[in-house]
């Protein structure tokens, strides 16, 4: 028989056992549906992290009070300037550090920042957010956000913010635009920028900060932001830093009260993370996968007990035994297909679903929101693997089909 | 009879078939040895158990004998490879079965277009010969019918029309009335018995019903897994 007849044959099988097909059809969706899912999830999270970090330059540093020893520093602003709860003594960073950081051959800008959560209201909704005070001189050279409307900081602002592209949005009952005046801590301030991204943070300069923020103190800092003249001298600018601020702190390395990070070090901190989180969702994923191919393995063997007179009369009249394992092979693979079909379009929806789902880009990882890329070689692997795991378990029902005897077959009852 | 000649076109040889039943060898098959001639209408008769369903197995290729040998066209088919044995059953033999044994998930044109597909016929001409054949059952208005659609006498018919689309030279018959009321029964003999006499088809029948038998020319008739006697009709009786 010629290959594409018993593709038809095949195909008929399929269509005429529709409720067993489809159950076993279900099998595979579910574990191609979230292999996709997880993928493309992790990819889009990948690239929003990637060009959040690559955003941010590899010629940032930042340093933050405190030291943890015998583990990961995460210093980095992005995790809110902790990174001192290592250490039992309340350490902090001053002008004087900003002026050893200044002193510095490679350092080229610094920002001194200080964060915290302030009551806003507008129009009547009240909320609670996060306030940065920055050094407005500065940020906007620093800074890897950009604008959307309006403008940066600029020196000589008093009482005005920029605020986060979801805060300016969706945050308050109405959108918040260029000019209007939000109250912060009872304060007035009017918004003069509104940033390109998905945060509810507003950026004043520090000096309103220190006056709004509870518990700041004048100059001591949260976060020193340092912008270098030649980031390929990242790590020598790194060690050069350390030993001065260490020099003018009177702390050697035992007794280190501060810590230094690198956007390639968060870069390669976080991208570790998510690649082990990824692939233990896939792991996962594969699992349901193969519990879908045991499914066309099952439905296969089903298959051939219950049409084995069928393969006796196929036989009888002619049917030769490649004949018979084709169609059976193309059968499970017909079922793998569709379900990798189907499964794709559910992966591809709840790609595009659970990321808003998850906290709308609050995901760990990946802040700032992003979307799931669903890329084509994940589509057309998914599809291979689906068929492939349809082959695989249709494999030894279709070969016992086939080396069934005619004379058993046509007995069998 | 239309082209009953000497030529031997199929012949059993000293076969001996035996079937375990767990650690009871039955000897279903006695040191057979038969010769069947082109263009004649053979029944094979006897009681249930004796013997005739396995020779009609071994004599379609459905099975291989346990000693001796078998010829279908002077070629010895116990040496062949299942997918040899395939295709000349394929081409040779057409099957008309007792419970019809349609696919029932095929319509009465893809039952009958099924044996062709085997055999990589031309589409067109096999799609023409198909309608043809169903024509010449006298099915021509069901087509599209599925078997569960169609009554028992007309399950026969595409069979008999699915037995004869390869052409084959010879037709094998397992009680081809059993499950056919005595009319449809006789008006399947007398198509038999067309298909003989018009086409000189080799019919080999497999019956217990000795009123079947005499539209035959010649009849085997086995005993315990043994030939007790065969007889041929005299020319022109």
């Amino acid at each position: 028989m010629k290959v594409y007849k018993c593709f038809k044959h095949a195909l008929g099988m399929v269509l005429h056992s529709k409720l067993r097909s489809w159950l076993t059809i279900i099998g595979i969706v579910i574990g191609v549906a979230a292999v996709i899912a997880i993928v493309s999830i992790a990819g889009g999270a990948q690239a929003s992290l990637e060009s959040q970090l690559n955003g941010l330059g590899g010629d940032i540093l930042t340093v933050t009070p405190g030291f943890s020893r015998g583990g990961n520093s995460f210093g980095g602003r992005d995790f809110g300037g902790g990174g001192g709860q290592a250490t039992t003594k309340a350490v902090t960073l001053t002008r004087t550090d900003v002026q050893v950081l200044r002193g510095t051959p490679n350092v080229y800008l610094v920002d001194t920042e200080i964060r915290g959560n302030v009551k806003v209201s507008y129009l009547s909704k009240n909320g609670t957010v996060s306030v940065t005070g920055v050094d407005q001189k500065v940020w906007s050279q620093i800074t890897t956000s950009t604008i959307k409307e309006g403008r940066f900081l600029d020196s000589a602002d008093q009482n005005v913010i920029v605020i986060g592209g979801r805060l300016a949005s969706t945050y308050f009952s109405k959108p918040v635009g260029i000019n209007q005046v939000i109250s912060i801590e009872g304060n007035s301030y009017r918004v003069v920028g509104i940033l390109n991204d998905q945060s509810s943070s507003i950026y004043m300069p520090i000096d309103m900060a220190f006056q709004i923020i509870p518990n700041k103190e004048q100059n001591i800092f949260d976060t020193l932001i340092i912008k270098m003249k030649d980031q390929d001298l990242l790590n020598e600018t790194m060690t050069d830093i350390e030993n001065r601020l260490m020099n003018s702190r009177h702390v050697t390395a035992a007794t280190q009260d501060f810590s230094i990070s690198s956007n390639a070090q968060q870069q390669a901190t976080r991208a570790a993370a998510l690649s082990s989180v990824t692939a233990f969702l896939v792991a996962l994923a594969a699992v349901s996968l193969i519990v879908g191919a045991v499914g066309v393995a099952n439905t296969m063997f089903t298959s051939v007990l219950e049409k084995t007179k069928e393969i006796g009369i196929m036989k009888a009249i002619g049917a030769a035994n490649k004949d018979i394992l084709l169609i059976f092979l193309f059968n499970s693979a017909l079922i793998g297909f569709v379900g990798g079909a189907i499964g794709i379009i559910i992966g591809g929806i709840l790609s595009g679903i659970l990321p808003s789902l998850i906290g709308g880009g609050t995901v760990p990882f990946a802040r700032g929101g992003f979307t799931a890329i669903v890329s084509l070689n994940s589509m057309l692997m998914a599809i291979a693997v689906s068929v492939g795991v349809g082959v695989i378990a249709g494999i030894i029902p279709a070969y016992q089909a086939s080396k069934l005897k005619p004379v058993d077959a046509l007995r069998y009852e | 009879m239309s082209k009953n000649t000497n030529e031997t076109i199929l012949e059993l040889k000293d076969v001996w078939k035996t079937y375990s039943m767990g650690e009871v060898d039955v000897t279903a098959l006695k040191n057979i040895t038969v010769e069947i001639k082109r263009g004649d209408f053979v029944a094979i008769i006897g009681a249930s158990g004796s013997g005739k369903s396995t020779m009609m197995n071994l004599m379609g290729c459905l099975d291989v004998p346990t000693k001796g040998r078998i010829f279908l066209k002077s070629r010895d088919i116990t040496s062949m490879s299942e997918s040899e044995l395939a295709a000349l059953r394929g081409k040779t033999i057409g099957f008309i079965f007792q419970q019809y044994n349609l696919i029932p998930s095929l319509s009465a044109f893809e039952n009958v277009l099924l044996p062709l597909e085997f055999l990589e016929h031309d589409d067109t001409n096999a799609r023409a010969r198909v309608t043809e054949l169903l024509k010449t059952v006298g099915l021509s208005d069901k087509i599209n019918n599925r078997p569960t659609q169609l009554s028992g006498g007309q399950q026969q018919r595409v069979s008999i029309a699915r037995s004869l689309a390869s052409n084959p030279e010879i037709l094998l018959a397992d009680e081809p009335t059993g499950a056919l009321d005595s009319n449809t029964g006789k008006e399947l003999l007398e198509m038999l018995t067309k298909l003989w006499k018009e086409q000189g088809k080799t019919i080999i029948m497999v019956t217990h019903d000795l009123n079947l038998a005499k539209y035959a020319h010649t009849t085997i008739e086995l005993k315990d897994g043994e030939i007790i006697r065969k007889h041929q009709k005299s020319e022109g009786a």
